[in-house]
């Protein structure tokens, strides 16, 4: 009896200490904007024309915990491919000093180049087969527009950010970020490169706070 | 000064609202592409604006038509880019400028191309395409609009006049020489610019191998004029064709030929008695390679043309040009390119025989600076040098600015 008590106390002790260590969490909703137009390739000059048409990425949002946090110091690498004449994925989130490798998996050349103050880089024409594939190291926050020299059509972003703690929302605008540290923070929402929404959040270790971004 | 000015000011703004300017010519962009019934029918309206400047020495050299040595152009080109399923592709182009080549002219306002394009199956083997559009010939017209080309002019083949006069037959070989002489505009290139003559092609792709055959209402060098289908029908059409093999990425060869009557309907009342201006033809044949590798890009193309003249007999050519451009930073680039024409002799009526036009050759540098995404300088030093006689030399500069939009 008296070990069946001990082995109750120690659970709910256990209980009780990972749910003060437990990071928070926060969810729901941003309001996006309307869906652009659909991309139209300029082909006027192409002797050979491929059928079908290009698919249309869906305005997505960035959530980020906006703060002071230490620097990761492991270097993480992200990929934004060019398939099908486009940037997959077309919106990529990254925390300072991440590399992101730009594969091609089309048959025909790119030139990705990106004028943005916060990276200049053009990495010129590449094979799909080039090895190692070309990439650069974002280390300076703010938004990096990514475009290709050869089709003009080609548009994709990369938002540099200070915080650890980010999430993209799927295209209904919902979002999950957990493993938030406790505290007092400001939770951010970009939208596109006029549009952040933000809110001041208080998070509690273990506890799932509801934020929405109308 | 006056243009110094104005490009010292579009570079200073360019310059400083850097980040703006590619940000609200983005939004426009957004704004100017739309799309309907589910994204079945898109539409993209773009273009660009450019305003150049040209100095140069009397006469002036290839198409420029100006009797002053400077020459002030300002352009905007309009285009319609629509996607109707996954099949269909309309373009149409549009320019308000000085004229289709640089002139001292007035304004003028012109629908360059619009071409209906069916591709019937995904993988491009076969593409027909029905309008008024650029050539299939050669591998410049990819990168002959101002965004693309490294340089403000196009290589010498394109745009170096000829004695050939397309509106009036040559009475005698003497009259042929004569007639040199006169107005430049009355006379031809080999291949005028990119040549959006009107008609129909067809083109794909095949493995490494890509085809492109058209018929066209008028010969690779006839005049804009001529492009025109209600200026000049069917009855003689032109036949051009281009062969390409790209192994890879890297490389891109091509074979083309083209064969088509060069004279405009009006010449027919000069022609020699019971000859019809079909009679005449241009014949050309064409090799093309291309390179590129990370910011290295390579371009040669080599043509040989015959015009079969009236009272003068055939009358051949051979002209080249080795291009290449470099990206020295990612908004730094620099251009160079070689070009020659040779013209072999023909009977000059006088009991002489004499090259046709003038051998030259001309050397074209330039560099470009990109300020965004969306604006772009130029800056052009040529020499040509005529390598027989009358032996005139010809410098010139120029200076392009490109908006995007």
């Amino acid at each position: 009896m008296r070990c069946l008590r001990l082995a109750l106390f120690i659970a709910i002790l256990a209980l009780r200490s990972s749910s003060f260590l437990a990071g928070a969490t926060v969810e729901g909703r941003v309001e996006l904007p309307k869906s652009h137009a659909a991309p139209v390739m300029a082909k006027r000059y192409e002797i050979v024309t491929s059928g079908g048409v290009l698919s249309t990425s869906p305005p997505l949002a960035v959530v980020y915990l906006d703060g002071s946090f230490p620097k990761s110091n492991s270097r993480e690498t992200k990929q934004i491919a060019q398939k099908d004449l486009t940037f997959i994925p077309s919106l990529l989130a990254v925390q300072v000093g991440t590399k992101v490798e730009f594969p091609n998996l089309d048959d025909t050349y790119h030139n990705i180049f990106s004028y943005s103050p916060a990276k200049r880089f053009d990495l010129g024409r590449y094979r799909p087969d080039e090895k190692p594939i070309p990439s650069q190291v974002f280390d300076v926050p703010g938004l990096v527009t990514l475009r290709c020299d050869i089709h003009e059509h080609m548009r994709g972003l990369i938002l540099v950010l200070n915080t650890p703690y980010f999430t993209i929302t799927d295209a209904e605008g919902r979002f999950r970020l957990s493993g938030l540290p406790s505290g007092h923070y400001t939770l951010k929402a970009w939208i596109d490169s006029k549009t952040t929404r933000e809110q001041s959040v208080e998070l509690k270790g273990g506890a799932t706070l509801p934020v929405d971004f109308p | 000064m006056k243009l110094l000015g104005a490009l010292s000011f579009c570079v200073v703004v360019s310059n400083v609202c850097a980040f703006e300017s590619d940000d609200f010519l983005d939004r426009l962009d957004a704004a100017l592409t739309m799309s309907a019934f589910h994204d079945s029918l898109r539409a993209r309206l773009s273009g660009t604006i450019e305003l150049e400047d040209y100095h140069f020495q009397q006469p002036a050299p290839a198409l420029i038509d100006s009797k002053d040595d400077n020459l002030l152009n300002l352009r905007l080109t309009l285009f319609l880019d629509a996607q109707v399923g996954p099949r269909i592709y309309f373009f149409a182009q549009a320019r308000l400028d000085r004229g289709f080549d640089p002139s001292g002219r007035g304004a003028n306002l012109r629908l360059d191309e619009y071409a209906l394009r069916i591709t019937p199956w995904d993988d491009g083997r076969f593409t027909v395409q029905i309008g008024k559009f650029a050539t299939v010939v050669g591998n410049w017209v990819p990168r002959h609009l101002a965004w693309e080309n490294p340089f403000v002019n196009a290589p010498l083949v394109y745009e170096n006049v000829t004695a050939i006069n397309d509106r009036v037959a040559p009475a005698s070989a003497l009259d042929f020489f004569r007639r040199y002489q006169g107005a430049k505009y009355e006379l031809n290139p080999v291949i005028w610019g990119p040549s959006y003559a009107s008609g129909l092609s067809i083109s794909g792709r095949l493995g490494q191998f890509d085809y492109a055959a058209e018929m066209k209402n008028s010969s690779l060098s006839s005049r804009p004029e001529s492009w025109d289908v209600t200026e000049v029908g069917f009855n003689d059409p032109t036949f051009n064709a281009r062969l390409g093999f790209r192994p890879n990425q890297m490389w891109n060869f091509g074979l083309s030929a083209s064969d088509g009557a060069y004279l405009r309907p009006e010449a027919e009342r000069t022609l020699p008695p019971g000859r019809d201006f079909g009679d005449f033809r241009e014949l050309l044949l064409g090799q093309d390679v291309s390179f590129a590798w990370h910011h290295l890009q390579l371009w040669a193309e080599f043509y040989e043309a015959r015009f079969e003249i009236p009272t003068v007999g055939d009358a051949d050519t051979f002209a080249y040009y080795f291009e290449a451009k470099y990206k020295f930073t990612p908004q730094l680039f620099g251009a160079v390119r070689w070009n020659q024409e040779l013209f072999n002799r023909v009977n000059n009526g006088a009991g002489g025989r004499v090259p046709w036009s003038q051998d030259l050759g001309r050397i074209d540098i330039a560099a470009g600076y990109r300020f965004t995404s969306h604006t772009q300088l130029k800056l052009q030093y040529s020499f040509q040098k005529e390598t027989s006689a009358p032996r005139n030399d010809n410098h010139t500069l120029a200076a392009q600015f490109t908006v995007r939009f």
